[in-house]
């Protein structure tokens, strides 16, 4: 897997996931879709989708960098992403679900072509990732 | 305690803050820029920017490096050869002078010198007469070395510093009763709520970095602030200098004496080929000759570091006339040596690729404007106190007008300073004695000048004139050195001169940045009247 898909992975996992955290919010669920509604029956799935995508981002960082590194790009990944979530959400809500949306399956359609390409043994990585698309595909 | 525990956080991170956040702003800002060290070094020296990027094998770099110090300095006690890397694309090399005649009594005791080169890898010419310079040497020094005030002093001020650091970041996870109901949270326009929420979200949100960062930062000082571990442990064993020595090997042995002898130095290629072997393969990184062409000379040579997390590289001891291993260290590095290895690794951050270190350059960015908005908010909440007193047109109080006028010289000061850094290394005469001491006076300048406006006159418009004059001259960089070199962006993008696009690319944004800020205080100072009677009547009932 390219390290170019790997970043993209893990960048947009990480915003993908926030923003779906950020929906499962009362008070930025009522910025993106007017006042009085609330996430209702939707504040589980939001938040699982959302930690799915998290995992996704950590499973990208992880392969991109390897074990010891990849978790100090992680904690980079996610600084980044939550701060632009907050630009997202205090700027543009009512664009929170549709970006989300975009980044989510950019996440995913970005770890694809490895996952396709088979899981060969040197790469390890990449099972991984898989098992965490599988939970991320069920959620959303 | 009569006040709750939050209560008493809340007064002891306000409090902590302020005490040290203006010194926290100059350390950070130079902490931040200090990732991209070598690429500031290499667009401040246009010289290079046409010398040949054409990686030469390791072994044709450090002989290079040695025929230019046996030339240069073969009576020196001390080389320091740095080979190449991706970063930093040519020979560097360091030597001492010979040291100086023991001081006459009444006497100062001058100083060893030091003198430096850098050579070009592949043909082991003198890279053309770079300017004098400090480069991102300057910011890297400033972040702990701070100026004008000895080394000591100025690492104390520091580490004081990063300690209330440490408590006011603690103090203020535990005084943020929202921490995960407002994590997004951002509501513009609305005066202290703003404030508020944006020293929150910079705060939080890169919270992982600012407590690494704080720590790790006096990680690499524990042994300055704390050597009491070493001495006990060393008391009979050769004192603390001994203990620096057995843990840090890779400058050569330090009781090494010259034999006086003079004996020929030994070629060093089939010690780097032998280390690097060791090594399976890796680079080397620093080569130290410790009196070389004498019967004792010694050379240590340290893999480059980039590999790992930890700071502590391996290195290998060779006699330097036999050419024989002498010893090989941090093979297999201790639990505790590794430990610190890996925190001052982190703070540090050499061991990362481009996106790494933009990572940590944004998160670093963060903290900047986490001390600001800090700093800030403390003068938005005090100048509540007094808005009866202004409205009976009275004045405010000493201590707000001084932390206004701080915070104004500091915050749109600094950026200030460090563009005339930028502006001063093209626009002085090259050639001129003491250029990078003039570069360096050039900062300070800058600066001195924007605090004592912002003591002045601590008003909304000096903000504005102030941030406004560090956004043209950030973003007028890529400009200037469109005008004063052959590689504009143009050129650098086209080549793929990454070091030169990139600053000038970072430069801009930042001048972007901070033209936003002046613009938004520019409306607010329009808007302040109304603004401020509409929240009144918001707040009445």
């Amino acid at each position: 897997m390219t390290p170019l898909l790997l970043g993209c992975a893990a960048f947009a996992g990480a915003l993908a996931g926030f923003l779906a955290l950020s929906l499962a919010m009362d008070r930025h669920h009522e910025d993106a879709y007017g006042r009085g509604t609330t996430p209702g029956r939707r504040r589980p799935w939001l938040r699982a989708a959302g930690t799915a995508l998290l995992l996704l981002s950590l499973g990208a960082s992880l392969g991109l960098q390897g074990a010891t590194q990849g978790w100090v790009l992680w904690f980079g990944v996610l600084t980044a992403a939550a701060l632009q979530v907050v630009g997202i959400v205090g700027y543009a809500p009512r664009q929170a679900a549709r970006i989300g949306l975009c980044a989510a399956l950019l996440a995913v359609a970005s770890l694809l072509p490895g996952l396709l390409a088979g899981s060969d043994p040197g790469h390890p990585q990449s099972t991984r990732s898989g098992s965490l698309r599988m939970i991320s595909s069920h959620s959303v | 305690m009569k006040e709750g525990f939050r209560q008493s956080m809340a007064w002891l991170h306000t409090w902590s803050g302020l005490l040290v956040g203006w010194v926290l702003f100059l350390v950070f800002s130079a902490g931040t820029a200090a990732y991209y060290r070598d690429e500031i070094t290499f667009w401040m020296q246009p010289e290079l920017h046409a010398a040949s990027r054409t990686p030469a094998p390791q072994a044709d770099a450090l002989a290079h490096g040695v025929d230019f110090l046996q030339r240069r300095g073969p009576e020196s006690p001390r080389w320091f050869i740095t080979l190449p890397t991706e970063r930093e694309p040519t020979v560097r090399v360091f030597w001492s002078g010979p040291p100086p005649p023991p001081a006459a009594p009444g006497e100062q005791r001058r100083r060893t010198r030091f003198e430096n080169a850098a050579l070009d890898p592949a043909s082991g010419e003198v890279a053309s007469a770079a300017r004098a310079t400090r480069g991102g040497e300057f910011i890297y020094r400033l972040h702990f070395d701070l100026h004008y005030i000895p080394t000591l002093w100025a690492r104390w001020i520091v580490g004081f510093c990063a300690m209330f650091m440490l408590v006011a970041i603690v103090s203020g996870i535990v005084t943020h009763k929202r921490i995960f109901k407002d994590f997004f949270t951002f509501r513009p326009k609305k005066g202290q709520r703003s404030w508020l929420d944006a020293h929150n979200a910079t705060a939080v949100l890169a919270l992982p970095y600012h407590l690494m960062i704080t720590y790790t930062g006096l990680v690499t000082l524990m042994f300055m602030y704390m050597p009491w571990g070493p001495q006990v442990a060393y008391k009979d064993h050769g004192g603390i200098d001994a203990f620096f020595a057995d843990v840090f090997p890779s400058g050569g042995p330090r009781d090494a004496k010259a034999s006086g002898r003079h004996a020929a130095l030994a070629p060093l290629a089939p010690m780097l080929a032998r280390a690097r072997a060791h090594w399976d393969g890796a680079p080397a990184g620093r080569i130290v000759v410790s009196h070389p062409n004498d019967a004792g000379a010694t050379v240590s040579i340290s893999r480059q570091e980039g590999r790992g997390l930890s700071q502590n590289q391996p290195s290998m001891l060779f006699d330097g006339t036999s050419g024989a291993l002498l010893s090989t260290a941090g093979d297999a590095p201790r639990a505790a040596a590794e430990t610190r290895g890996v925190l001052y690794g982190l703070h540090i951050a050499r061991f990362s690729d481009p996106l790494l270190r933009a990572l940590f350059f944004v998160a670093g960015l963060a903290g900047c404007l986490m001390v600001a908005t800090g700093l800030l908010l403390w003068a938005v909440k005090e100048r509540q106190t007094y808005a009866k007193v202004l409205k009976r047109g009275g004045r405010i109080g000493f201590g707000l007008r001084l932390v206004d006028g701080l915070n104004l010289g500091n915050i749109a000061g600094v950026p200030i300073a460090f563009g005339a850094y930028f502006w001063a290394n093209r626009l002085v005469p090259v050639g001129i004695d003491e250029r990078a001491a003039v570069e360096i006076r050039w900062f300070f300048i800058a600066w001195g000048a924007a605090l004592l406006a912002g003591l002045a006159r601590p008003t909304r418009r000096m903000w504005q004139l102030q941030l406004g004059i560090g956004a043209l001259l950030f973003a007028g960089l890529p400009l200037l050195n469109a005008l004063t070199t052959a590689t504009h962006l143009g050129v650098s993008l086209r080549t793929g001169l990454w070091p030169v696009a990139g600053f000038d690319l970072v430069a801009l944004a930042l001048g972007l940045g901070l033209g936003a800020a002046a613009w938004i205080t520019g409306r607010v100072r329009h808007k302040a009247k109304p603004a401020a009677a509409a929240r009144a009547v918001e707040a009445a009932p």
